[in-house]
């Protein structure tokens, strides 16, 4: 009997496991190599004062500096501040725009979707430069010749501690929903007709079909989107780094771009290891927490 | 046949090898001259036994320092192998703007080139890390005796030389030089005998044009965004009392009363209306379009090789060129000298870039760094340091260079050549006895507080003072009440 189940197990391996395993393998050494290697990595580096030519262990030393630096708690703020502004927004937009397409013929629906994905497609720098003209401080800037049509002054936008982060999360706003919007439009499309034609029947709004169907069938999509989106708010930084560098006075200065300036502008490696690794327990601890009182009744 | 659990582990185990040749990727005891190319060919110092006259390559990582450089990369890879038949020099080019961080990664992975072409302000950093290479017992009186001595110190940090400089260049402001005559400026007399701040706030007072409410022109625009955030307090601190971060007793020199003074005066030039008041978000690139369409009077800062720029867009607008700057009108470029601030002596900031020498994690072999300080002269000095800094308009600061650049001929403004001279002669001295651990603090203190502040302070969101008080406090915290100038 024992021998028969031997037979089966090599026969397995032999057919289909081998093939399973092999494919395993490559996904696995890609994310031993790019994704733990490196979190293990930041985990020892942490502990330690690093040096190319040979580390010193300094125990929880990086941790209680950073604990104690005001600069990594006021990007902390800039970071909630960025999140909270922008996340909502952006998923509202996205929702609001999947919504308008919708109904849509297909062909013109794909026209849409591929106008919202392209910048997502494009790259980030390009974007950013963009930005960078259409938020020109002097009066021949895009911005400031449009609040110019209705009276107001010329603004710094990017200089002024006043407008730098409403500017970042304006433009937050205003590009890159493109993914969001696909995935809504996607479970738009699979909200099942019947209960549309039962809520025709009932003589239901569109607002209350909207409310009692819509918004109820798209919360675990919702909620995917959010808390992705919370993750990624977190980890912001190229926009604060190309487009206000975190200044002025720190007014942009993000956590991932703290994180940044302090391994490759003051090679404090270990400090920013710290710093990372505290980031991804403050993202662990928001996405539990919207998954527990958000996501109680969303099934997958 | 194995079993699942022995070909997982058998995976594992085949994963974690991969992960651990990784690793040896930053722990490969090289030279840092060890491209897989240089090892096969024997490099000495990788292989750590060679003799003299042995094969060797050394690594460069270089940007684009001159207009041309780069296109000369195969010329001066032959021509340093004719010089030295035994030796490859490979070079490796690099962006500006990916330069630093490009060095940085290697730098951290403990496997840098042997040169890499940087300022020599950045030599302080690399040192405290222990991967600036010390040259001082490779580096032959020849090679010394070759370079002036004011930009051969700035190469040095305590008693070690680290590399060999390519030019020294002065940090000035530059003119249009119609306008300047229009505004009544006698700027002939500025570049023999500089202006004081009261003088300098008059004069752009007068270049300031106008319509309306707006201003279509400022008298004055020095980029204060971007890459340039540090240069303009940096650059006027000099002229106001403090040559450098350190006085000679290495007190922390930027909570004198004269900085206070200097954040007050530069504030005033905002108020006056003589620089925009968007100046916290004007980057290098639109500073020059301002000047260049005659947006402004003076613009800071100028480098010599300015007066090359502007002749070559003026040459492209006489062209129709349509690759001319936008708008742009034809320019005679004036270098002019910074003004002084608080009664204090000029003194010019002075930008010495040049070849540094790295090293691995392995130490490296005598004959390896010997070969690593010919590479560095070679690039630094004659025929090659003549055609690039006669490509930049930077004064010849090797013996070598000058006889070299002797029958080259540039057309330059002699005004112009005069001025950078007489900046040049009260140039900030080489500090190269300032710890490289106070040096680390001074940099963080202006990354983490003075360029922030001063960013706000443009914006005129705090006052001087509040500035002022704010790196006195970083200051204190970093030094001591005794480590700063209390006056």
């Amino acid at each position: 009997m024992a021998q028969s189940a031997q037979t089966v197990k090599k026969r397995k391996i032999k057919g289909d496991g081998v093939w399973g395993y092999a494919f395993i393998a490559v996904a696995l050494i890609v994310y031993a190599l790019f994704t733990a290697y490196p979190v293990f990595s930041a985990f020892l580096i942490s502990f330690q004062e690093y040096k190319p030519l040979g580390s010193t262990y300094i125990g929880f030393d990086n941790y209680t500096a950073t604990f104690k630096d005001d600069l990594f708690w006021k990007s902390i703020k800039n970071t909630l501040v960025y999140t909270v502004l922008t996340v909502p927004v952006a998923l509202l937009l996205s929702f609001l725009v999947a919504i308008m397409i919708l109904p849509l013929r297909k062909k013109l629906q794909t026209v849409f979707k591929a106008v919202y994905y392209l910048p997502v497609v494009a790259s980030g720098v390009a974007l950013s430069l963009v930005w960078l003209w259409i938020f020109d401080p002097m009066p021949g800037g895009i911005f400031n010749q449009f609040i110019g049509w209705f009276g107001a002054h010329n603004q710094n936008w990017l200089g002024s501690s006043a407008t730098a982060m409403f500017s970042l999360v304006i433009m937050a706003w205003l590009s890159s929903h493109g993914a969001s919007i696909i995935i809504y439009l996607a479970a738009l499309l699979g909200i099942d007709d019947s209960y549309y034609e039962a809520a025709d029947l009932d003589g239901a709004s569109f607002l209350q079909k909207l409310w009692h169907i819509v918004l109820p069938s798209l919360k675990p999509t919702t909620l995917f989107l959010l808390v992705t989106a919370v993750i990624g708010s977190f980890q912001v930084f190229q926009n604060a780094y190309l487009m206000t560098g975190g200044g002025p006075d720190h007014a942009t200065t993000m956590v991932g771009l703290l994180i940044f300036d302090n391994a490759f502008k003051y090679f404090e490696f270990g400090k920013a290891a710290a710093q990372s690794l505290i980031l991804a327990l403050i993202i662990a601890l928001v996405s539990l927490f919207q998954f527990k009182f958000l996501g109680k009744d969303v099934d997958y | 046949m194995m079993n699942k659990g022995k070909a997982l582990s058998l995976m594992l185990a085949a994963t974690l090898s991969v992960s651990a040749l990784t690793a040896c990727g930053g722990n490969n005891n090289n030279n840092g001259a060890a491209s897989p190319s240089s090892a096969a060919s024997g490099s000495a110092g990788a292989s750590g036994s060679a003799a003299s006259g042995a094969k060797d390559t050394i690594t460069a990582l270089l940007p684009p320092v001159s207009p041309t450089y780069q296109d000369n990369f195969d010329q001066m890879e032959k021509d340093f192998n004719a010089k030295y038949p035994n030796l490859t020099l490979k070079i490796e080019p690099a962006s500006w703007e990916d330069m630093t961080q490009k060095l940085d990664t290697q730098v951290n992975a403990g496997s840098p080139p042997d040169i890499a072409f940087i300022g020599s302000d950045g030599i302080a950093k690399y040192v405290q890390q222990g991967m600036a290479l010390d040259l001082t017992d490779v580096a032959t009186p020849e090679m010394t005796g070759d370079y002036d001595a004011a930009p051969l110190e700035y190469m040095k940090n305590g008693s070690g030389l680290y590399g060999f400089p390519a030019y020294m260049e002065v940090h000035a402001l530059g003119g249009n030089k119609e306008f300047l005559e229009a505004a009544g400026i006698d700027w002939k007399n500025v570049q023999k005998n500089g202006w004081t701040y009261d003088e300098f706030r008059e004069a752009i007072k007068k270049g300031v044009v106008k319509n309306g409410d707006a201003t279509s022109r400022y008298g004055f625009v020095f980029a204060t965004a971007g890459v340039a955030s540090k240069d303009y307090l940096g650059i006027m601190a000099k002229s106001a009392g403090m040559p450098a971060a350190f006085t000679k007793e290495l007190k922390y020199a930027y909570t004198s009363k004269n900085y206070l003074e200097l954040l007050t005066d530069l504030r005033q030039l905002i108020d006056d209306g003589s620089m925009p008041k968007e100046l916290s978000s004007v980057d290098a690139g639109k500073r020059w379009n301002m000047f260049l369409t005659g947006q402004t009077m003076i613009t800071g800062k100028g480098l010599a090789t300015f007066e090359n720029s502007a002749k070559k867009n003026n040459a492209k607008i006489d062209a129709k060129d349509g690759s001319a700057v936008k708008d742009s009108i034809k320019v005679d470029y004036i270098v002019l000298p910074v003004p002084t601030f608080a009664g204090a002596e000029p003194v010019s900031y002075t930008v010495v870039d040049g070849y540094v020498a790295f090293r691995g994690k392995k130490e490296p072999t005598a004959e390896h760094k010997a070969n690593i300080a010919k590479a560095a002269y070679f690039l630094s000095s004659g025929q090659v340091a003549a055609t690039t800094n006669n490509d930049l308009f930077a004064a010849h600061i090797t013996k070598s260079g000058r006889e070299a650049a002797a029958s080259m001929p540039i057309e330059r403004s002699a005004d112009n050549v005069a001025a950078v001279e007489t900046m040049l002669s009260h140039a900030a001295p080489a500090r190269p006895d300032i710890p490289a651990d106070l040096g680390a603090k001074a940099i963080k203190i202006e990354n983490e507080v003075i360029i922030p502040k001063m960013q706000a302070l443009l914006a005129n969101e705090i006052k001087p003072q509040e500035m002022y008080d704010a790196v006195k406090k970083a200051a204190i915290d970093a030094f001591g009440e005794d480590g700063i100038v209390q006056d």
